[in-house]
Parts: C-alpha cells; sequence; structure tokens
C-alpha cells in the first residue's frame, strides 16, 4: 500500500476577499517518490493548490477551507506555516525575489540560519546542496552576477538540504531560455531519482517538462481537477486543447497527418512512439504541402549597419551588428539570456545610441533625433504591464503618450479614439485600469504605445508568464495589428513556439553578434545556431529526421498548416 | 566585481587582509570603539596616534585608490574650508577653546592668526579625518552580511539586522526598475532633459515614473515575504549567520584592544567630569 503523503479530502477554498471558490471540491491524493505535474491555463487554481500545499494558504494568504488538507501527516490547518516548511520545500517562479542571500552560499543556508543551526554544522550541507546543483564554484558570488537559471539552481539548493520530503516548483521555466529549460527540468529529475522525495511541478509549457519522465499529471480548469491520468493517457484524450495547454509539437504534427492514436500507447517522449506506423501518414499530408513563395518585401524601415554597442571599454556587448527591418514584418530577436537582445532594443529605440556604426530610421541617421522623436517611429512594450501603467483609467493612460507629446487636443481626442477602436479596448475605455486581468493589461500598454501611430512595435517578452489561451489571444491580437493596420512587429523572446508560430523571419544573437538572420526554419533546423544561442531543437525536427524528411522543409510547412488553420479559425 | 558594488564603496565579497578576515562582530566593535573616543575626547595625544591607525588601517586593507582618493581629497577640502569660514567669522576663536592668545600674524586690528586658533584649527581636522579615515575602513571591510551578522552578535534583534541586508539585496533591483521605467516613459514622450521643460514639469513628470515603481516593489516585497516565510524564516527567536565565521585568532587579539578602547572611552569621560577643565582644548604650551 502506498503512502499518500498529500491528500485532499473534499477540499475548497475561497480567498478572503474574493466572492467566489477558487479550488472546488479537491480530492487528490499524492504518494510518498511520485513526480507530478500539475497542468492548467492561468488563473485555473494551480498556483493556489501549491499555496494550499506549502501553507502559504492559509498562514499568510487568507481564506475559508471547507474539507481536509493532510501534508505528511499534518492537518495543514491545525499546523503552521513553519511547521509545513520543514516538509514542503518549495521553489516560486520569480527566481529573483527569492533569492533573499547576498550570496550564493548564504542563499543556499537561509532556511539553515533560520533554524539556529551552528554555523559549523551549516558548512557542510551548504557545500554539498550546491555540488547537487553544480553551483559550488559560485558559492562567493553576489545574486547580481547571476543568470536567471543559475538563480534557479540556488533556489533549488536551499531547498535540498532540509529534511523535506516534497519538493514544489511553481512554474520553474518561466524565466528560462530554452536550453537552461532543458537544465532544470534534468536537474529536478536527476534529484527525484537520487532522492526519492516527492516532487510536484506547476507548469504549462508540457513538453518543456516532459522532457523527463513524469508519474502523473494533473489537469485544472475553474479550480477543478479535470483529469488525473498518466501522462500517455494525457496525450491520448486529446483534451488538453480543449482547456487552452498546449500540446507537445510532435504531437500536433501527427495529429495534423490524421494519425489516431492507441489507447495505451507510449506518448510521453518521441522515441518511444513507434514512427514507422505513422510514415506514410506523415509523408502523404507532407506531400500537400505547398511550394514556398517569397512575400513581397515592404519598404525598408530600419537600417542597422555595423553597429558596436559598449557599456565598459573591456567588454563589447554588441559587436558589428548589421540588419534591416521592412515595413510589415514580424520577427523574433532570439539568443540566450545577456546575448545582446534587450540592448539592441534599447539602441533601437534611441535609449542608447551605437559607439560606431549608424542607425536609420526611414532613410534618416537617427542620431540627429531625440528618444522622444524615435518613440514617434519606434514603440517599445515592456515585458512587465505594471513597468508601464501609470494612469488610473484606460482612457487616461492611451492619451498620456499623446499629451507628453503636446499633440493639438483636437488630434489626442481623434487618435485615442482610433486606437481604442483598433486593440478592441473601446468598449472599456473607462474602465479603471486595477480592475483588467493580467492579459488585458497588456492590451492596454500596447494600445498606450499604439496611439503615436509608431510604424515599428517592439515587444520584451510579450507572452512571458501566460498559458496558452493568453497568450494565443495577445498574438492573434498582434497579428491582427501586423495585417490590417501594417504595424511592423519585433518580438524579443526566448520562447520558441512564439517564433515559429507567429514570426516569419528570427534574429539570433550569441554573444553579441548576431550569429543568424534567416527564416524561423531555417535557423530552427541549424544544429550550430541551436547550440550557441542556448535554443533547443525541436521534436519537430526529430520526428522529420525519423521520417525521412528535410527538418527545415518538414517545419516550415507545419508552420503553414498551424497559420492556415488560425485563419481558417 | 560588480558596479553596483563599486559605486557605494561597499565590498559584497570578503577581502583577504588581516582587518577583512575578522568577525563583523568584532568589526563593530571595533568601529563604535573607535567612534566613541572619537566623539569623546579633544585631546591631540589621542586624537593623533588614532588618526595614525586610521590610516595604517585603510592602508591595510588595500582599497581601491581611485575612489578612496576622490573621497578623501573631498572631504579634507570641505573641512579645510569650514575652518577658513570659521576664522572669517572669529579670527580669534582659539582664545575660546584653549584659553590663550599667541598672536603669529597680524593682518588688521581684527584679523589675527594666533596659535591657539591653528592648533584648535589641527586638532578639529585630526579629529574629523581620524573619523573619516576609521569610517571608511570600516565600510571598507565588512560586507553587507557581516554587518547584519555582526549586528546582531553585538545584541541587536535579527529582525532589524535583516532589514540592513535586503536593503543591499534589493536597492539595485529598485534602481534597475527605476532606469527601466524612466526609459519606457522617455519613449512615450516624457521630457527629462532640464534644457527643454522647466523644473516643475520635471518634477510632476518623475511621479508618473514612481507610480509604477512603486506598485512593482510592492509586488516584490510580497514575493520576497513569501520565500522567507517558506523558508521559515522568523521561525525561532534566535539565528545563526552564515557569513559570520568562527573566531579567529586575528578576533581573540581585536577583542583585548577592543576591552581596552572601552576602558580607554571610560576613563576619558570620567576624566571629563571630574578634571572640570575651563578650557576644552589641551595644548602643550599653555598651561
Amino acid at each position: 500500500m502506498r503512502e499518500a503523503v498529500v491528500s485532499f479530502k473534499d477540499f475548497s477554498f475561497k480567498y478572503k476577499h474574493q466572492q467566489e471558490a477558487t479550488l472546488h471540491d479537491i480530492n487528490l491524493d499524492i504518494y510518498r517518490g511520485e513526480k507530478i505535474l500539475i497542468l492548467g491555463p492561468s488563473g485555473c487554481g494551480k498556483s493556489t493548490l501549491a499555496n494550499c500545499i506549502n501553507g502559504l494558504i492559509p498562514f499568510s494568504y487568507p481564506g475559508t477551507i471547507t474539507g481536509s488538507l493532510t501534508v505528511a501527516g499534518l492537518q495543514t490547518q491545525q499546523s503552521s506555516l513553519f511547521e509545513l516548511s520543514k516538509h514542503v520545500g518549495t521553489v516560486q517562479q520569480d527566481s529573483d525575489a527569492q533569492f533573499v542571500g547576498l550570496s550564493v552560499g548564504e542563499d543556499i543556508a537561509f532556511s539553515l540560519e533560520n533554524q539556529s543551526m551552528p554555523r559549523s554544522e551549516m558548512l557542510p550541507i551548504v557545500d554539498e546542496a550546491a555540488r547537487i546543483v553544480d553551483m559550488e564554484r559560485f558559492l562567493t558570488h553576489p545574486p547580481f552576477d547571476l543568470s536567471g537559471g543559475q538563480k534557479q539552481k540556488v533556489a533549488l539548493a536551499g531547498i535540498l538540504h532540509d529534511a523535506e520530503e516534497i519538493l514544489l516548483f511553481d512554474e520553474p521555466l518561466a524565466s528560462l531560455d530554452p536550453a537552461m529549460g532543458m537544465t532544470a527540468v534534468d536537474l529536478i529529475d536527476k534529484i527525484h531519482k537520487e532522492s526519492g522525495k516527492t516532487i510536484i511541478i506547476i507548469e504549462h509549457r508540457l513538453e518543456d517538462v516532459l522532457y523527463r519522465h513524469v508519474d502523473r499529471i494533473l489537469l485544472i480548469n475553474d479550480g477543478r481537477i479535470v483529469k488525473d491520468c498518466t501522462p500517455d493517457e494525457m496525450l491520448y484524450s486529446g483534451v488538453l486543447k480543449i482547456y487552452g495547454v498546449r500540446e507537445p509539437l510532435y504531437i500536433a504534427a501527427l495529429e495534423n497527418a490524421g494519425v489516431r492514436f492507441e489507447e495505451g500507447e507510449h506518448l510521453d517522449d518521441i522515441e518511444k512512439i513507434d514512427i514507422d506506423r505513422y510514415r506514410d501518414a506523415v509523408l502523404s499530408e507532407f506531400a500537400r504541402s505547398k511550394p514556398y513563395t517569397v512575400g513581397e518585401k515592404g519598404k525598408v524601415v530600419v537600417e542597422v549597419e555595423n553597429v558596436d554597442f559598449q557599456y565598459n571599454p573591456d567588454h563589447k556587448v554588441l559587436e558589428n551588428v548589421s540588419l534591416t527591418i521592412r515595413e510589415g514584418e514580424k520577427l523574433a530577436i532570439v539568443g540566450k539570456n545577456g546575448a545582446g537582445k534587450s540592448t539592441l532594443a534599447k539602441l533601437l529605440c534611441g535609449i542608447i545610441r551605437p559607439i560606431s556604426g549608424t542607425i536609420r530610421i526611414n532613410g534618416e541617421n537617427y542620431l540627429s533625433m531625440s528618444i522622444k522623436e524615435i518613440g514617434q517611429l519606434i514603440g517599445y512594450v515592456m515585458q512587465n504591464p505594471n513597468q508601464m501603467l501609470v494612469k488610473d483609467m484606460i482612457m487616461d493612460e492611451i492619451t498620456l503618450a499623446l499629451q507628453l507629446n503636446e499633440f493639438p487636443e483636437e488630434l489626442i481626442k481623434q487618435r485615442a479614439e482610433e486606437t481604442l477602436k483598433m486593440t478592441g479596448l473601446y468598449p472599456m475605455r473607462n474602465w479603471p485600469v486595477s480592475a483588467l486581468s493580467y492579459g488585458q493589461k497588456k492590451r492596454v500598454t500596447i494600445a498606450s504605445i499604439l496611439a503615436l501611430q509608431p510604424d515599428v512595435i517592439i515587444l520584451d517578452e510579450p507572452t512571458a508568464g501566460q498559458d496558452y489561451r493568453h497568450y494565443t489571444e495577445i498574438m492573434r491580437f498582434l497579428d491582427d495589428l501586423n495585417k490590417n493596420y501594417g504595424k511592423t512587429i519585433v518580438f524579443i523572446t526566448h520562447d520558441m513556439h512564439l517564433a515559429i508560430e507567429y514570426t516569419d523571419r528570427a534574429l539570433v544573437f550569441a554573444d553579441g553578434k548576431l550569429i543568424a538572420d534567416d527564416f524561423v526554419y531555417k535557423v530552427l533546423s541549424d544544429k550550430d545556431i541551436i547550440e550557441r544561442a542556448n535554443l533547443k531543437e525541436t521534436s519537430l525536427v526529430l520526428l522529420a529526421r525519423k521520417v525521412g524528411l528535410d527538418p527545415e522543409e518538414f517545419i516550415r510547412h507545419f508552420i503553414e498548416r498551424e497559420r492556415e488553420e488560425r485563419e481558417n479559425g | 566585481m560588480d558596479s553596483f558594488g563599486k559605486r557605494l564603496f561597499i565590498a559584497l565579497t570578503p577581502g583577504k587582509t588581516f582587518l577583512d578576515r575578522l568577525q563583523g562582530k568584532t568589526k563593530i566593535r571595533l568601529f563604535f570603539a573607535f567612534i566613541l573616543i572619537l566623539v569623546a575626547t579633544w585631546d591631540m595625544r589621542i586624537l593623533f596616534p588614532i588618526l595614525i591607525i586610521s590610516i595604517i588601517g585603510l592602508i591595510s586593507i588595500k582599497p581601491e585608490w581611485k575612489t578612496v582618493r576622490g573621497l578623501t581629497i573631498f572631504t579634507l577640502l570641505m573641512n579645510l574650508f569650514n575652518l577658513f569660514l570659521i576664522w572669517v567669522v572669529s579670527p580669534n576663536y582659539g582664545y575660546s577653546q584653549v584659553g590663550a592668545t599667541t598672536v603669529l600674524v597680524r593682518f588688521t586690528e581684527t584679523y589675527i592668526l594666533s596659535a591657539e586658533t591653528l592648533w584648535y584649527f589641527l586638532v578639529r581636522l585630526t579629529k574629523f579625518m581620524a573619523t573619516f579615515f576609521v569610517s571608511l575602513t570600516f565600510i571598507q571591510c565588512i560586507t553587507p552580511s557581516e554587518m547584519a551578522a555582526g549586528l546582531y552578535g553585538v545584541g541587536i534583534p535579527y529582525k532589524i539586522s535583516t532589514v540592513v541586508s535586503l536593503a543591499f539585496r534589493y536597492i539595485p533591483e529598485i534602481a534597475r526598475d527605476f532606469n527601466e521605467i524612466k526609459i519606457s516613459m522617455q519613449a512615450r514622450g516624457l521630457e527629462l532633459d532640464s534644457r527643454k521643460s522647466s523644473l516643475i514639469t520635471r518634477l510632476k513628470q518623475n511621479v508618473l515614473i514612481l507610480v509604477p515603481l512603486i506598485i512593482v516593489s510592492f509586488d516584490r516585497v510580497g514575493n520576497i515575504a513569501d520565500a522567507m516565510d517558506l523558508r521559515g524564516y522568523g521561525r525561532m527567536k534566535t539565528r545563526t549567520y552564515y557569513a559570520e565565521h568562527e573566531l579567529t585568532k586575528g578576533d581573540r587579539i581585536i577583542n583585548i584592544v577592543n576591552v581596552l578602547l572601552y576602558a580607554g572611552f571610560i576613563a576619558i569621560v570620567v576624566v571629563r567630569i571630574v578634571s572640570h577643565r575651563e578650557f576644552l582644548i589641551w595644548a602643550p604650551w599653555v598651561k
């Protein structure tokens, strides 16, 4: 008989200040040593579920609980946050905020310090934990020197050393580039195998988590568990799409080819699928692909020529970068963290200027323009909408840029109206900004930039931390701006799905150099570029190879087919 | 190593010299001992040795000369200017402090330069520069974590010392947020150039940066609080510190020095109370 370490019985939870319950009738047993993935769209209650397990609910976020929850033999309501923290270790989503120490060693030691453990006992434990996550050479490094992935590792090390039998990961991949994400998934798997601890992962990037074996997947929607089964059964059932969770690409590609999987088939790993059986289906579907036609090229809007940039003399952030951006294009700037992506965006907006080389906007050298003037040609949307919203009302937020630029009253009214209609915010124009969801806020920030009617809009990680449904909503909206209003859209992202589905061209950066400027499908089938830019080979490449097709052509076909489907509804 | 640390003259990673390797607790005790004595006395026989010791201390930790030099010159000039102003306002100020007037140069009837005034200025300058060097040495040789650990070590509640280390941890993040928000507002048309908009408009527009900064910072504070709760912060009445290493030989030596220094401080205070000197400052030639 397996022993349940987490046991929900008829459990419901309602936050103190909310009208309706966030979790309903949860009945769930998680057994010792299991590795579980909790999936579901944003706002479905999966983070709430996690916070119930680690004790933040009800101790930090009060509310009403009905039913019971037992964690490691403790009734959570009768226990305390501290008591629970001995049994449950949590790695949170924000790898930056949870790094509370001033060095790697200190942060790993934080919970030991809080237990008043003598330093002499602490040292070997910290060293061992750092060794497991491969950070032992960084013990004295301050957080300011670390990448997001490294901070995540430190956070993991910080909960490893306790007697904690349950490790909880709340969206661990959210801020990592694809290669770092793979490392993180691998590391979690290694710890699971070596320590036998119970692992609970909350994520919506299903394919990335399935890179390593998972015992069971829970699908949550509207605060209820809608499916609780093995990954194979989950993929076979086909319910993921209904609940706005993205299927792995190889599954989508096989389904496109009309493949019907068999019950009990191993689907969670492409290596285990008997591709031979589906080869004909894939080939015949591929045969229907249309020959590629190069679309008409718009006029050049931005020209970057041999640009160098550096913050301090001994380290070039960008080196000899040349590129052009044309009207009506959609392109992705990809590459690992710190490769120079955001520096390029800042250069384009004129916030920083090149050390050497030239940038021309509409043919004019932009050195003669002020940031304000450039802002009317190139708009920049930051990752976190909260960093951009300053006004209480949507209408005020949208007119702000126009007022700052001292447009005449008449024109402000007219532009604001146009923008509101363009972005579908017109019915909400008099709403307070605080009443909006994250996705709606994002839309308002884009609208506030659009009001100036720039030719180019640069968006920094537009889909970070959002589930497939919201993500699709935002991307469709941007697609629409691109198609119907001819706006050039530039994404800075490490989300390969986004790059594949919504852009035509990818600019790949590695160590300050532009290493590729090509069609997305070409970039993603080039092993060398993938490695240098910390990207990840998509499962489509593997599938193509197994079937015996050219990966490049296969990805192109897949992209086109997905787009067609999207356009047809 | 990191630009933030350099800018604030603080080290985030511990150094390797004798003073660097002391415990945070020892460093704090030593610092306060010197500061108390420096506040308590105007006696050149005590001040001058401390000045020399503080300069030796500073040299011993091998600081970055570029930053130290600039700051030292600035402090020195400010002090000299201050003294000059005192002289301009009351040329025979030395009399009130030392109790005699030995004229060295007479410019006009009132404007004289006396040996006592010069002596007073020299004492005052020594006192201030010693305080400056002691503080500079202290700040340069202690990391924020050692400071937190040290404060806890000398009896300050750990919740307060946590505030110290958290401030150092998150101030640069807030500065970065501020910069990013400023940039995005500039691109939307915010004019921060002093040549193009008036001070009032610029102040008003700075509020536009503060609103999102406050909201983003509050989000961050919430996350930090959760992270600390989840790792058992505040679970117990006591706490230990990873950054506070075990007592070394150096610590034992300095702790003896500390005891002597505090005894010296008490002696100075007692002597001042008992002796009832009419004038504040001792000068070798004034009886």
